[in-house]
């Protein structure tokens, strides 16, 4: 039954033209970002994995939380709209994961062809180097991209309307991607770095997309561009970080879907 | 069998649905009437699980519809008033899923389809069939797998004649296969034709509940009991009753009581 519930939500996210459109969008953009690079001669060259994967990393960043907190959200917002399937023998948490696994398996394969063309293409231009790296990174996009549907879903079921939620889910994507760092500024500003450690660390995996920036940057050793919060994660936790922040992204998964299944589960359809 | 204990709804201090008994048997055909805002939807919705009652109990085939709400929808079809899924779903995503639930095959689905006339409409989305036809598919697919209770809300709306004789057979096959059926209709010929007893409710709470010879008693309206005739006196009957429940039942109940 869940595997047919499953196959149901599959089929309509792939029917719509946003994945589609996010699909290609985000292979060519990879690609470009992958192919344009550095050129100690002034031809177009590509990078290495290393280098490459520092600059799509951002492009992940950017992009990937807030499409899918916009599309989380909408698909949240339009989870009311079931009352013929709600009134079938399956519970409102099924009808909510099966959304929320559905969007994350078909834009997951999307994030992969876009990661997969670009680093396909730096494979056969500058050599495998880096190539497992690489994937890890893909790894922590995914992660990421499950935890900002997650957040979006949750939006969407608590927001009602769709114009509500959607606005909603721009309000976190702009705290997530800019708000958390520029707190983390105005901190160390306030604060001598020495105090300030623990909160800013805490700040780090109160931010998913964060910790997905520490993550990506920590495993090329551009730990240096992970900003005020990544560096004082570093001072604190040492070694043991990057298994928090992994960690710090699943609990981004589990308990924003929790909250939306608690929620969803006494609306009314 | 569905039996109802009860079962009140209120949004906020508006009563929807006054506390209401009944209990319909198996094989028995009860039509719930009255006028928009009656409450006939709200109780159907809260039977189906896709609404909260604020208190009472319900059971569909001995299974409470909160507690056990999953348990009680495996012998339960519904058909809401609007369409209840997205109008971009493919016929047969939708026709798969309900198999699927109903724990029948798949072919047994499209086979019911195209019973209905709609073997060459799977491919499309709800969105792209008349409103007639999607009807017929979601009429179709809620009786799949031989459901022991239906509830069906205004099944007849914006259906053609030929759409109306379907829902009609449908009932009546529900009945002779031993389903409880309670539907909401404003059809008063349907409800006649097809009704063992009739619920007249008016602001939330049943005014009248009977065979229709009990309800044209009631109403002080001859009747030869011949639910055929070209001019059965459903109509009379109805607009007696409802305006009788306008004058003695109040529209607006806090928490139950009269307001």
């Amino acid at each position: 039954m869940t595997g047919a519930l499953l196959r149901f939500e599959l089929a309509a996210a792939r029917r719509g033209r946003t994945l589609v459109l996010f699909t290609g969008g985000f292979a060519v953009a990879s690609l470009a970002v992958a192919l344009v690079g550095l050129s100690a001669g002034g031809a177009v060259a590509v990078q290495g994995f290393a280098r490459t994967s520092v600059s799509l990393l951002q492009l992940v960043l950017w992009v990937v939380p807030l499409l899918a907190l916009l599309i989380g959200a909408v698909a949240g917002s339009e989870a009311h709209d079931l009352e013929f399937v709600a009134a079938l023998p399956l519970s409102r948490s099924q009808l909510l994961l099966a959304r929320w696994a559905a969007w994350t398996i078909a834009l997951g394969a999307a994030l992969c062809v876009g990661l997969g063309a670009a680093g396909l293409a730096i494979g056969v231009f500058a050599g495998a180097a880096d190539a497992v790296r690489y994937l890890i990174l893909t790894g922590v996009s995914l992660l990421l991209l499950a935890a900002c549907l997650a957040v979006g879903l949750w939006l969407g079921v608590a927001g009602c309307t769709r114009a509500r939620a959607v606005a909603l889910a721009i309000v976190v994507w702009f705290v997530l991607v800019i708000g958390v760092d520029l707190a983390a500024i105005a901190a160390l500003a306030l604060f001598p770095p020495a105090q300030a450690g623990w909160g800013l660390s805490l700040l780090l995996l109160a931010d998913p997309v964060d910790s997905a920036r520490a993550l990506g940057l920590g495993l090329f050793r551009a730990d240096v561009l992970a900003g005020p919060t990544g560096a004082a994660l570093r001072q604190v936790m040492g070694g043991f970080g990057a298994w928090l922040l992994a960690a710090g992204l699943v609990a981004w998964t589990v308990v924003p879907l929790s909250l939306a299944s608690r929620r969803f589960a006494r609306r009314t359809l | 069998m569905i039996d109802i204990r009860g079962f009140a709804k209120h949004f906020g201090e508006r009563c929807a649905l006054a506390p209401l008994d009944l209990r319909v048997a198996p094989g028995e055909v009860v039509a719930l009437v009255g006028p928009n805002g009656a409450g006939k939807s709200t109780l159907l919705r809260c039977l189906a699980g896709t609404l909260a009652p604020s208190a009472g109990t319900a059971s569909v085939a001995a299974w409470d519809v909160v507690k056990d709400g999953v348990a009680a929808r495996r012998h339960l079809g519904y058909l809401p008033q609007r369409l209840g899924v997205p109008s971009t779903t493919v016929v047969a995503d939708l026709a798969a899923l309900i198999a699927a639930a109903r724990g029948v095959p798949g072919r047994a689905a499209r086979a019911c389809l195209a019973e209905a006339g709609l073997e060459d409409r799977l491919g499309a989305t709800l969105g792209e069939l008349s409103g007639g036809q999607r009807q017929r598919v979601l009429l179709a697919l809620a009786t799949l797998g031989g459901v022991d209770a239906l509830l069906l809300d205004e099944p007849s709306i914006s259906l053609d004649a030929e759409g109306a004789d379907e829902v009609r057979e449908a009932i009546r096959a529900a009945r002779q296969r031993g389903a409880a059926v309670l539907f909401a209709s404003h059809h008063l010929h349907d409800v006649a034709a097809l009704a063992d007893r009739i619920v007249v409710m008016v602001g939330g709470r049943v005014t009248a509940l009977g065979s229709l010879p009990d309800l044209a008693a009631a109403a002080g309206v001859r009747w030869s009991g011949d639910r055929e005739a070209v001019d059965p006196p459903i109509e009379r009957i109805y607009r007696v009753l409802v305006t009788r429940g306008r004058e003695t039942s109040p529209l607006r109940v806090v928490r139950g009581s009269a307001a």
